[in-house]
């Protein structure tokens, strides 16, 4: 592993007195000049798609009408946040949120990787690849879809899984109307959606490892979840951790569609998270400056979570994505 | 992967291989019934709830989605976006990353940063219309591919990839003579298939489910990508729409229609991936380079 | 911001790294030789220049149909209008995104559809901004616009200026559609008032009216909507009145009334006692469509009587004995008929000052929907090519058995027609199954005891900003006592959450603006 991979901080071996810092700088800059080439495609591409747009964030603190436009719309300052934190329900849709994410990172964060490394132990390739294939599968369905086909198998009105229930003399269970259900079958479905397209990436990193590793721990006599915990885990450990960091960012925002479509009147309580209350709220109304700084409020939080992640990672010793 | 023949060796592969079966014909069973809808009835579907192999077999569905050639072409349309954007989008992003994996580069963690930021904040759909509107992009199909041409994530992934690859080997190749792009392409990204494969792999599939940028940016409906087709007929024939009114002059169509479009747009982007898997296996290349 | 600079920076990076790729002149990646770089085909608005006669316009409408349909009709009215027209569908989904991007841009056509009167309230601050072109001074000039019904247009004002044309449809059309091959076999005849309804009900799940020996039927099947599910129509019924009524001179909404709640324990009492599918609550209208036409259910009520069509299609083909009947009349407590009627109107057309330059380009346009308001043009438009997608019965329209070429080629322009058939002499439609030809008939009926909307033509600026936010609690607290999660206490918390949240601004508003 260690063979693999370069330790970062080994990087630069530059550490000089002032003087010949900004010589020695330019130098570095000339000799790299072919690698900022290479960045000007991309930095052009963020700097005019991603940063030039962002401008409209500042209708979070207008009254903005599409007619009279970003620069002629009335300023309110904060009204709008102010809006959404004294609203009565939103500590309870801010916890909705936040439960929710911590079902994503908590229960199925780690299947993924999980069922990688399973199928990375499958022997033959004939396998591997097919269960690959299939597991990848449900990525394609929309949620719409798999909502449907959900709402048909637990239905009380002579759903699969309940008319099972009543055939062996248990109670029917009120899957669809309860606040207590409404987690569990979010999170299932978002696993069976998901979960096997997310090993791709944690497929692509075992791919990397060196297989004379193996060979080396095999004849030290280790067993086969000893060469994984030792030598496969260690290899994907980078990856995992920047896709945790990435994920973190997204703390509060979860998307809208999914959680949506299974919102109803009855589970709402715990169902109504950020994105829902926007669309209701926000988007529905025309609101679009409350939708704006809704989103605002979203981005910094995600962003506080980035650098506290990334900074603790870094701490560890890890590279971190900045 | 070398084979164990010790017992326990294999009862952990048949273990393995058990739990894995399960959970694939868990994935694959609704997909079944999304195919098998598509080639019934749909009197055959509203009588049964969950049909895996039809008792009657029927063409209808895919008759009438064949019978015009709107999905021809917004099949055309959506293989050409995919095709030209992966290949634009790898280019640039591979150039991208690769310019932000060289530790030796000033600079690099500001834009790593300002690439991150920029997963979090978006200036919103108007502005960035408007942008596109400058750049004269209005209905081309270069408003497809261009506003969303670096995924933040995609590119960020990618240069971890590349930050794996010994320094070593560059250094060496360097002193050949190779420029950086020669670096890149002859010797980072050949190192890096699987990752390449993964990335390609992840635009393609966002290209091919390319649907907003469609509706906003193309007023020509003949320039529609599949998903467009996709997504009207799921979400008519689902009645998902909460803001659907009384209306009576256009009741839903088929549920065999719907499941029939699903198969027809899904299946191209499913055969990308078996043709991908076999770089998932090359990473032994590394290991041999190196030694 | 340079134009397509962008794009020409990229394709000269592109060229540039092809040639610095290749360390000592080997074989050149692959990567670099794909050069994708998309040029703008630059094919904006090509609208060739037709000799100078026909009007162009240009308009923007949702798109309800799979997918947009093709020429043929287009062309047609084309011909009849002496107009060139260019259609720009979207889909009905998204659409409020993509009206909203193009207002906002100001890229709106010269005629542009909305979708419905929710996005109609969301652009009346924009039309009393004076964003759109007032048309009602200028409604005289056209014989045929000038026909459209008063009370529709007035509900269709803004501050008592009109700026649109509407989208006529039946003022009540909705009512129940039943089996009443079930309610024979029984010995039932239609519900006269609400406990009939109930007994129906009860009858249809526990009397075995499908005779398979089984008890697998309900009575009732609805779904996720209480306006265009059966709980508006059923609320009706009781004497609710629409959205808002009168109390003591003052309108108040709907859910302060007695009527309210008695729909309220109907509901209740019919879930509890298993006589209505128990997901109601979370179930689709294509679930609930499916419940009843696989022979499930007996009643399905709310949606328009006329959908007993394609229910009847669909039901045949599962249960190829059924029968269906339409009935409207059912009397509330107290004995007495009501039914809730719509504005009139599914939706209207806007004008945009952004697109439409001055008065004579508008009275092009008008010319154009004036026209499209004639017989020969209605016709096209809504029912199709006569001999090709209808044929003429007994002076009706009778469409034809081809549902699939109507469905492609007329339904997508079937939705933007203006006026009504009473206005624009279109024909009706021919009707054979006797369960539609009653639905007509009821519908007349329904308007005789027809309970409009007091605040259909009123403006609220409360409303405009949180009036849907404000509506889910009392939805979420109207399905929780339906379902028995809270009791009138409850519910009663919930109405004075709403009123102290901005409802007690949306009734004082409403009321000084009825004055």
């Amino acid at each position: 592993m260690q063979e693999v991979t370069v330790q970062p901080g080994a990087a630069p071996p530059l550490r000089l007195e002032k003087k010949t810092r900004s010589s020695e700088l330019k130098k570095r800059l000339w000799r790299n000049k072919w690698l900022y080439v290479m960045l000007l495609p991309g930095v052009l591409y963020f700097i005019i798609f991603k940063y030039l747009p962002m401008y409209g964030l500042i209708i979070s603190f207008q009254n903005y009408k599409p007619y009279q436009g970003i620069f002629g719309s009335e300023w309110v300052g904060f009204e709008h946040f102010k809006r959404l934190f004294t609203e009565p329900e939103f500590f309870n849709i801010l916890w909705n949120t936040i439960v929710l994410f911590a079902l994503n990172i908590f229960i199925y964060f780690p299947i993924p990787i999980i069922l990688a490394l399973m199928l990375n132990e499958l022997r033959g390739n004939f396998f591997k690849r097919i269960f690959q294939t299939l597991v990848y599968l449900p990525h394609f369905m929309s949620w719409v879809i798999i909502v449907s086909i959900s709402y048909v198998m637990v239905t009380m009105d002579g759903g699969i899984i309940n008319e099972l229930l009543s055939y062996f003399g248990f109670e029917k269970i009120n899957f669809l109307l309860s606040n207590g259900w409404l987690r569990p079958m979010y999170i299932i479905q978002v696993i069976w959606r998901e979960a096997g397209w997310g090993t791709i990436i944690y497929l692509a990193a075992i791919a990397a490892v060196d297989p004379g590793l193996y060979e080396a721990a095999r004849m030290d006599g280790a067993g086969r979840m000893r060469q994984v915990w030792h030598i496969t885990l260690p290899t994907i450990r980078g990856v995992i951790i920047t896709l945790f960091i990435l994920k973190i960012g997204h703390v509060l925002d979860l998307g809208f569609e999914h959680v949506y479509l299974l919102l109803n009147s009855m589970n709402r309580q715990v169902g109504e998270i950020i994105d829902t209350y926007v669309y209701t709220a926000g988007l529905r109304q025309g609101q679009f400056s409350y939708s704006t700084a809704i989103g605002f409020f979203k981005s910094i939080i995600g962003l506080i979570m980035v650098m506290l992640v990334n900074r603790i990672s870094k701490k560890m010793g890890e590279e971190g994505v900045y | 992967m070398v084979e164990d023949r010790s017992i326990s060796g294999r009862i952990y592969a048949a273990i393995n291989f058990t739990l894995l079966a399960l959970i694939a014909l868990i994935t694959v069973l609704p997909f079944v019934h999304v195919v098998a809808g598509s080639f019934t009835t749909s009197a055959e579907l509203a009588a049964h709830k969950f049909v895996l192999i039809p008792r009657i077999w029927s063409w209808d569905a895919y008759k009438f989605i064949f019978s015009t050639n709107t999905i021809f072409r917004a099949m055309g349309v959506s293989i050409g976006v995919t095709l030209v954007g992966t290949l634009f989008s790898m280019f640039i992003t591979s150039l991208m990353a690769y310019g932000l994996a060289r530790r030796d580069l000033d600079g690099r963690n500001v834009i790593n940063f300002m690439v991150v930021f920029t997963m979090l904040f978006t200036g919103g759909m108007i502005p960035t219309f408007l942008v596109v509107k400058e750049l004269g992009l209005i209905n081309t199909y270069a408003s497809l591919i261009l506003p969303s041409a670096i995924s933040a994530f995609n590119m960020i992934i990618l240069r971890n990839f590349f930050q794996n690859i010994p320094e070593g080997l560059e250094e060496s190749a360097k002193i050949d003579g190779c420029s950086d792009f020669g670096i890149l392409f002859k010797i980072v990204l050949p190192l890096s298939m699987p990752a390449i494969a993964t990335i390609s792999l992840f635009y393609a599939v966002t290209y091919w489910n390319t649907y907003m940028s469609a509706i906003l940016y193309l007023d020509d409906s003949t320039k529609w990508p599949i998903q467009v087709l996709l997504r009207q007929i799921v979400v008519l024939a689902s009645g998902m729409d909460h803001s659907s009114t009384l209306d009576g002059t256009v009741p839903p169509p088929d549920q065999t229609i719907k499941m029939a479009v699903i198969v027809v747009a899904t299946l191209p982007i499913l055969m990308v991936y078996p043709f991908l898997q076999k770089h998932f296996a090359k990473g032994a290349l590394l290991g041999s380079v190196k030694g | 911001m340079k134009k397509k600079s962008f794009s020409m920076l990229l394709t000269v990076l592109l060229a540039f790294s092809l040639v610095l790729s290749a360390c000592g002149g080997g074989e050149k990646s692959k990567e670099a030789t794909a050069d994708p770089t998309p040029a703008p085909s630059n094919s904006n608005e090509e609208v060739s220049t037709a000799p100078e006669e026909p009007t162009e316009i240009t308009i923007m409408l949702p798109l309800n149909t799979s997918e947009t349909p093709p020429d043929t009709i287009k062309k047609e009215v084309e011909k009849l209008t002496n107009t060139k027209l260019t259609y720009q569908f979207f889909p009905a989904d998204t659409y409020e995104e993509k009206l909203n991007t193009s207002f906002a841009t100001g890229s709106l056509p010269q005629v542009t559809y909305l979708k419905n009167s929710t996005t109609f309230v969301q652009m009346k601050e924009a039309i009393k901004d004076g964003q759109f072109w007032e048309i009602g001074p200028l409604l005289s000039e056209f014989p045929n616009l000038n026909k459209l019904k008063p009370e529709i247009l007035n509900n269709t004002k803004v501050d008592g200026k009109l700026y649109s044309l509407y989208i006529g449809r039946p003022l009540a059309r909705q009512g129940m559609i039943y089996r009443k091959d079930w309610a024979d076999k029984l010995g039932l005849s239609a519900p006269a008032n609400v406990d009939e309804l109930f007994e129906m009900a009860k009858a249809f799940t526990e009397q075995d009216p499908d005779g398979n020996g089984q008890k697998d039927t309900i009575g009732i099947v609805d779904r996720n909507e209480l306006v265009y599910g059966a709980f508006k129509t059923v609320s009706a019924w009781f004497g609710t009145p629409n959205y808002w009524g009168t109390k003591d001179g003052k309108l108040e909404p709907e859910f302060t009334f007695e009527g309210y709640y008695d729909t309220m324990d109907f509901f209740k009492k019919v879930r509890e006692s298993g006589y209505m599918n128990q997901d109601f609550a979370a179930t689709s209208k294509t679930d609930a469509v499916k419940m009843f036409t696989s022979g499930k259910a007996g009643m399905y009520i709310g949606g328009s009587m006329q959908d007993i069509d394609s229910l009847h299609k669909d039901l045949i083909k599962n249960v190829p004995e059924a029968v269906l009947d339409t009935h409207s009349m059912v009397a509330g407590p107290d004995g007495n008929f009501a039914q809730w009627m719509i504005p009139g109107y599914n939706n209207i057309v806007l004008f945009p000052k952004s697109a439409v330059k001055d008065e004579a380009e508008l009275r092009k346009i008008l010319a154009f929907f004036d026209k499209m308001m004639t017989p020969e043009v209605a016709n096209v438009m809504y029912w199709g090519i006569e001999g090709v997608h209808y044929t003429v019965v007994d002076g009706k329209a009778k469409p034809s058995s081809e549902k699939e070429l109507i469905e492609r080629e007329v339904k997508g322009y079937k939705d933007s027609v203006i006026g009504e058939a009473e206005t624009n002499g279109m024909y009706e439609s021919y009707n054979e199954l006797p369960g539609r030809i009653h639905a007509e008939e009821l519908l007349l009926e329904n308007v005789k005891v027809g309970v409009a909307d007091p605040t259909a033509a009123l403006d609220s600026v409360t409303y405009m900003e949180k009036g849907v936010e404000l509506q889910q609690i009392i939805t979420d607290a109207t399905y929780q006592y339906m379902y028995g999660q809270i009791d009138k206490a409850g519910f009663e918390k919930a109405v004075s959450d709403w009123k102290s949240r901005g409802g007690d601004k949306i009734i004082e508003e409403f009321n000084a603006a009825a004055k």
